[in-house]
């Protein structure tokens, strides 16, 4: 019994929130179905990390769906990196429904809740199938069942403008996730498979480059539109604005992180870093455009007065750090990176939770409105404080081991500029942080934030969770940077 | 044959421009039907009947519908003549050129050594002749069983925009009006 | 570029021709409803080129006429369960090996046992179908189109209650003004 399931863990992982959605919905209470997802969701984590230590363990785990084996079947495969991916997204996606409810109640009509929580398991469903499927065609599919969920959760913010900001980011998603199809179909084209290590075995390197590099191309774009690679972001800091505080802080801990691993995927499992860095000079270019979103992103970050929109900006930079180790394509700079993505899901996660605790007791995330806030909420406040430091990189917390990383790959290929201009963006960083460090603390309490209270404890024990987790990985990394390590030399070791 | 591919080809392509160009949004959704019927016909010159199908009952049906019932709740909206900007055709152009540049090492239309037609070997139809009893339709056999989680996906897209159009429209309890009914219908 | 190319890849041309329009259509347009057409569109062309791709000379659409496949069902109830075992089997191990050579392998492993089964296959692979493949995916992907355009068109409704216009400029105009 136990073996069987063990057997079926991969595909296990995708069924269950895709199951408990409809169930969801059939049970029509916004109670019941709240706790059908956070069993599953929890249920969901247990099997990623089952799955991650089985794939350090072992090898990769693949999993012949219908028993057709590729390439004419759809193949499931966990590998290192994958596991990783896989067990951050659901352990966050598991910590942030704990923190739901009572933000929930406060920014959502009762009548949607079941759907509210329905749709958030399918969103789950379709980022952790982006991980687990080892078939480019199905990455497709669940790309979109991610992508129609988020618009959806997106929308229900409480001012009309999240609606909009739901449909901007639909008509970029969509150009984005057709220009994926097209170079999808273009591989195809060259190759006959779908399959990802498949497409990895056959792509013709010397005859048919051309049709090779355009499909690059477009799956690149395509991609970069879901990363949020600046200047593809423009949708980015509306969404996260605007939609519920639970949706962004779920959706900005998890959903760009997947992108950036499908990303890595094809760079390095179907183009091969030689083709990618060699032939074509993705590097410089990859490393022109972190460099520059890192710098434009933090800057706007500095002149935001409204916090959500603050991190959002601050998120299109952090990605520009993701990529910026990734295109170093070294071990060091590409563990760097992929760390890069679960120390920052766990810092933006940590950080717009702090801001849906101050929305829920101000009813405002303006900057202006947060004014003291730190003398009648103090604990919320210095959540925010540590949060902060996690994300300038400070040591001890764990933004300071990716930069670090990074900053050693750089030296290490004598990229010396990198480093110094890594140090500098840092530097803006600290000002966006202090901003609001100053405005929680060493200001004259707004009228609102002299009489808050506390954020409730329900609330703030996730946070603390996610906050406490960053300086957990800032000084113990084993788990995290030395799976990452793997990961990476896994990745540049040619295909796993 | 060749004629009416060509004659096809053009009609498309007349088509695609008149939407473009046309500022009446109810002559657009019109247009919009035809390019999916006959995009639908072309299909079916090029062999694939079951796309065909879907396209003329998804495309020239389904989602015409959705749009004239969408314009009938929203109501012609007042085209507003603006400065035309440069960018988008720029945009554009560069995306269409690359997308060019891309065809020219591509396997020529119809040749039976692309690699799509000798990959895999057997081919789909060979294995669906050994696995799957005597089923006629390859597509089918392709669907249902080997690329059967796709088809489970497809269907997950379509509960997600059913419950997402339901979230999007449904209004709280005290004001549940007309667009809540709709939304209702619309999914059903 | 020879005539012989441009024969064999203008019809690839028109449809990044239809794909770019559509394109332009989500780009340049302020009215809501016309960017989903536009996208629509766009789609749409995409469809196309999948179902291009899969076409072949002298093919025709990948349903074995249904006396064959008949036969075939017959055959392989008829003829022992292992024979249709080996077919099973060479299959598979080709797949596994992933390159050439299939014939052979096939045909080594499938020769003695099921030689009434071969027959049937080689007077089935005398029609020659194009590949189903890409229809497939489009079948796929013309649904998740669908419910991408429900969704965009259910969002357009609601934006539309909030703000009296579908125009994308007065839109902003409005949230400006606020």
């Amino acid at each position: 019994m136990i073996d069987a399931i063990y057997a079926h863990l991969p595909i296990l992982l995708i069924v269950l929130p895709l199951v408990a959605a409809p169930c969801c919905v059939l049970v029509g209470n916004g109670r019941a179905a709240y706790l059908l997802a956070l069993v599953v969701s929890f249920l969901t984590f247990a099997c990623s990390i089952v799955l991650l230590g089985e794939a350090l363990d072992h090898d990769v785990i693949r999993y012949e769906l219908g028993n057709w084996s590729p390439p004419y079947g759809i193949e499931y495969r966990v590998d290192i990196f994958s596991g990783f991916v896989m067990a951050f997204v659901s352990g966050i996606g598991a910590i942030v429904l704990v923190y739901a409810p009572l933000s929930v109640r406060d920014e959502i009509p009762a009548s949607k809740h079941y759907l509210f929580y329905a749709t958030y398991l399918l969103c789950m469903t379709g980022l952790l199938g982006m991980c687990v499927t080892g078939d480019l065609f199905n990455v497709f599919v669940f790309l979109e069942i991610s992508s129609l969920s988020s618009y959806a959760l997106i929308s229900l913010g409480r001012t009309r403008r999240a609606p909009l900001a739901a449909f901007q980011y639909l008509i970029l998603g969509s150009i984005g996730a057709t220009f994926i199809l097209i170079g999808i179909g273009l591989l195809y084209q060259m190759t006959g498979t779908l399959n990802m290590a498949d497409i990895a075995a056959r792509v013709p390197h010397e005859h048919g480059p051309r049709t090779v590099l355009v499909a690059f191309a477009f799956l690149t774009v395509g991609l970069c539109v879901k990363m949020a690679v600046f200047p593809l972001h423009t949708w980015l800091p509306n969404a996260y604005t605007y939609a519920p505080s639970v949706v962004t802080c779920f959706i900005a801990a998890t959903a760009t992180k997947v992108s950036v691993y499908a990303f890595v995927r094809i760079i390095f499992g179907i183009i091969t870093p030689g083709f990618a860095f060699d032939v074509l000079p993705l590097d410089t270019e990859l490393m022109l455009f972190s460099l520059v979103g890192i710098f434009i992103a933090s800057t706007a970050a500095i002149y935001q007065d409204n916090v959500k929109r603050l991190l959002a900006y601050s998120s299109v930079a952090q990605i520009g750090y993701m990529l910026l180790g990734i295109s170093m394509a070294t071990p060091t700079g590409l563990s760097g990176g992929i760390v890069h993505m679960f120390n920052h899901a766990l810092i933006k996660g940590g950080l717009f939770m702090v801001a849906g605790c101050f929305a829920l007791r101000l009813g405002s995330v303006q900057l202006s409105d947060w004014k003291g806030a730190g003398r009648t909420m103090p604990f919320t406040a210095l959540a925010w404080a540590i949060g902060g430091l996690a994300l300038i990189g400070v040591p001890l917390t764990a933004g300071f081991i990716s930069k670090w990383l990074l900053l050693t790959s750089a030296f290490e290929t004598g990229r010396w500029p990198i480093a110094v201009l890594m140090l500098l963006s840092s530097l803006l960083a600290v000002v966006y942080v202090w901003r609001v460090v100053e405005t929680l603390f060493f200001s004259e309490p707004s009228e609102a934030a002299a009489n808050a209270t506390e954020a409730p404890l329900r609330m703030l024990v996730p946070t603390y969770v996610l906050i406490g987790a960053t300086l957990l990985f800032g000084v113990w990394t084993p788990y995290s940077a030395g799976i990452a390590r793997q990961a990476a030399i896994a990745l540049l070791g040619g295909t796993p | 044959m060749n004629l009416i591919v060509f004659a096809l080809l053009a009609l498309l392509a007349i088509t695609a421009v008149a939407i473009a160009k046309l500022r009446e949004l109810w002559a657009v959704i019109m247009f919009t039907g035809i390019y999916s019927f006959l995009s639908a016909s072309w299909m079916m010159i090029l062999d694939a009947p079951d796309v065909a199908f879907t396209e003329a009952a998804v495309g020239a049906g389904i989602s015409t519908v959705l749009m004239l019932s969408t314009m009938a709740l929203t109501g012609k909206a007042e085209e507003i003549p603006r400065k035309k900007s440069l960018v988008p055709l720029f945009v554009v152009l560069v995306t269409g050129a690359t997308l060019v540049y891309g065809t020219l090492d591509m396997p020529h239309f119809g040749s039976p050594n692309a690699p799509v037609q000798v990959y895999p070997d057997p081919s789909f139809v060979e294995r669906s002749e050994a696995d799957m009893h005597g089923l006629p339709n390859v597509v089918t056999a392709l669907l249902a069983s080997y690329r059967g989680y796709d088809t489970l996906g497809e269907t997950t897209v379509v509960l997600t925009a059913g419950i997402a159009v339901l979230l999007i429209l449904r209004r709280d309890d005290e004001e549940k009006d007309e667009s809540a009914q709709l939304a209702g219908n619309k999914t059903s | 570029m020879t005539l012989e190319s441009i024969a064999g890849l203008y019809n690839y041309w028109v449809v990044i021709f239809l794909m770019m329009t559509g394109f332009y259509i989500v780009l340049a347009r302020k009215n809501l409803i016309k960017s989903v057409i536009g996208l629509n569109i766009f789609q749409t062309s995409v469809f196309l080129l999948y179902i291009t791709m899969g076409k072949v000379d002298h093919g025709t659409a990948p349903i074995v006429p249904p006396a064959i496949a008949a036969e075939q069902a017959h055959a392989a109830h008829g003829t022992t369960e292992a024979g249709h075992a080996a077919v099973g089997h060479a299959a598979l191990e080709h797949a596994e090996t992933a390159q050439g050579l299939a014939h052979d392998v096939a045909h080594n492993l499938a020769d003695d046992a099921i030689s009434h089964g071969s027959e049937l296959a080689h007077a089935s692979t005398e029609i020659i179908y194009s590949n189903p493949l890409p229809s497939v995916l489009m079948l796929t992907a013309i649904v998740v189109g669908i419910a991408t355009t429900a969704l965009a068109l259910a969002l357009v409704v609601r934006i539309r209650e909030d703000y009296g216009t579908v125009d994308e400029e007065r839109i902003l105009e409005l949230d400006r003004g606020e």
